[in-house]
């Protein structure tokens, strides 16, 4: 084929959206973190350090704290439920396992709000466990589970399980089973086979998709603000309770561009691992 | 004993999945005005004034158009990207595609705020536009991967074949690539779309205060007490994202497309 300049221009409309309204915006956030705030407006251009001093404080230090222990502590849990449920599920028929792709893709589809809301009800005294508990006679005085720090954990849970479940799905329905069918044939446990042979295999992706997970709830804003009480709340919703409840824009954008570094150090850390891992094999 | 055990972890994991979902159902049906379950009558007056409510309809409306039109953007961003990937295989397609990728490294809250802090200094702070820009680049990721299967899957035959007959490049586009990619970009259009409508942070910090969308004004419902109402509109939600994904499993090879068998 010739060598023409069409495909050059064609790319050139996916690069220019990228670059204006994703890479751009990044890039203004961290021009406005230096910004001062301005009580008419939005803010006012200067070049101050103030809005990072000020994570710099017991609050900030608090918060970042109590997002670091929630995001981590639900990463740790989605995995382990959804690896050995995608274990279980690939050997399925495939018409459960089509029955569970729907139901994991309309998760993964379905608003953080709407997942909230339902949890928020099965959670009330007024219809779900509490009630059912207390018209059973297992709890006396019926009281909401919610808002905790368990519901919030909860509602964590039902967000991320999909997506960690659809990232295993094909890995998981394609590796190479050789290694424990021979396993079985030679007589040992299942359980065993599963400890001794699946889990070293997978254990890149499963410390891949925690890192991913934590990511992701470090971002997460319905659930905490839904499910947790204020003392559960992370960084996420200060950031936007700082940038829209107060309009303080410079702010919100400093504690964003922390939370931005974070990320890039923690993809970077795993991006490098995995080079590692490849060069050694 | 231990297939047993299996099938109960799995079951026990559908029911917590499911289980949230029937009782807002429940709760949606009721005819008692408080938020109860299970509803000792049956009623679908918060489904009527869910469809005339105004206060309900111009969320569902901004939601829906939002949402139509982040689609269309989101998949034209992705074919582009993924033929130049196909048609250089090289550095620039690589680079393009990689900045796809990008948005969903990253958690929402920052690109939300860099899109809130964006969207003030051009002056489309609290526009539709912003918040449709917004989503039809942050949810790009999804068409770009999922298209990038259908490009996979096209044989270099039938490109040689419609080029030694004389095909032009772009008539080999529209009439051999564009049909057979279309399951792929279809699948890619419907995910965003249903994405786009289900999203709350970014419309709600790019617009939330002047357009309100149906999550926002569920979250605002529901924050500042709430009726049945947002029962029956988390169960239209639920229902519309299903059948959805239903129709989808219907024309395209969902299994496949996850990548569960090999292609």
């Amino acid at each position: 084929m010739k060598r023409s300049l069409v495909p050059y221009l064609i790319g050139l409309f996916p690069l220019a959206m990228m670059v204006v309204f994703f890479l751009a915006p990044l890039a203004f956030m961290i021009v406005v973190s230096f910004y001062e705030r301005d009580p008419l407006g939005f803010y006012k251009v200067s070049f101050v350090w103030d809005n990072y001093a000020k994570f710099f404080s017991s609050f900030y230090y608090t918060i970042s704290m109590r997002s670091l222990w929630s995001a981590s502590l639900g990463a740790l849990v989605v995995v382990l439920l959804a690896f050995p449920a995608m274990y279980i599920i690939v050997d399925m028929h495939r018409r459960w396992q089509l029955f569970w792709v729907i139901l994991l893709l309309s998760l993964m589809c379905l608003s953080e709000v709407i997942i909230g809301f339902a949890w928020l009800i099965l959670f009330s005294e007024s219809s779900g466990i509490p009630k059912f508990l207390g018209w059973v006679g297992l709890w006396e005085n019926p009281r909401s589970l919610s808002p905790s720090f368990g519901a919030m954990l909860i509602g964590f849970i039902t967000l991320g399980f999909s997506l960690v479940a659809l990232m295993f799905y094909p890995q998981m329905a394609q590796r190479d089973r050789s290694i424990e069918e021979a396993a079985l044939t030679l007589g040992t446990p299942p359980a065993r086979v599963f400890y001794k042979v699946v889990l070293p295999n997978f254990t890149p992706a499963i410390v891949s998709s925690v890192a991913t997970m934590f990511v992701y709830f470090l971002g997460v804003f319905v659930m905490p603000t839904m499910l947790g009480r204020p003392q559960d709340w992370n960084m996420t919703v200060i950031i936007t309770d700082k940038a829209v409840g107060d309009a303080n824009m410079p702010l919100g954008a400093a504690l964003s561009v922390i939370m931005l570094l974070f990320t890039l150090l923690i993809i970077g850390g795993l991006m490098l691992a995995s080079r590692k891992r490849e060069a050694s094999s | 004993m231990s297939a047993f055990l299996k099938r109960l972890f799995v079951t026990a994991i559908a029911v917590g999945l499911i289980l949230p979902f029937l009782i807002v159902a429940g709760v949606s049906i009721s005819a008692e005005s408080n938020i109860s379950f299970p509803p000792k009558e049956f009623s679908a007056r918060w489904y009527t004034e869910l469809l005339t409510q105004k206060d309900w309809l111009i969320p569902i409306r901004n939601s829906l158009v939002i949402a139509a039109f982040a689609g269309l953007l989101s998949v034209t961003i992705a074919l582009a990207a993924n033929y130049v990937l196909w048609r250089l295989k090289s550095g620039f397609g690589k680079l393009v595609f990689a900045l796809g990728v990008g948005p969903f490294m990253l958690p929402p809250i920052i690109i939300a705020m860099g899109a809130s802090v964006f969207w003030a200094e051009m002056g489309w702070y609290g526009r539709a536009e912003a918040t449709v820009i917004s989503h039809g680049v942050f949810f790009v990721t999804l068409p770009l991967v999922i298209i990038a299967r259908g490009f996979a899957a096209l044989s270099d035959d039938v490109i040689e074949a419609s080029r030694t007959m004389g095909a032009t490049p772009w008539q080999t586009f529209a009439k051999v690539i564009f049909p057979l990619v279309l399951p792929y970009i279809i699948t890619g259009y419907a995910l965003v779309a249903i994405i786009s409508v289900n999203e709350y942070l970014i419309s709600y910090m790019v617009s939330g205060f002047a357009v309100e969308t149906l999550p926002i004004r569920i979250f605002n419902n529901v924050r500042y007490g709430y009726t049945p109402v947002v029962a029956s509109a988390a169960m239209g939600f639920a229902i519309l994202t299903i059948g959805v994904l239903l129709l989808l499993s219907m024309i395209t090879d969902l299994l496949k497309l996850l990548g569960a068998s090999r292609d």
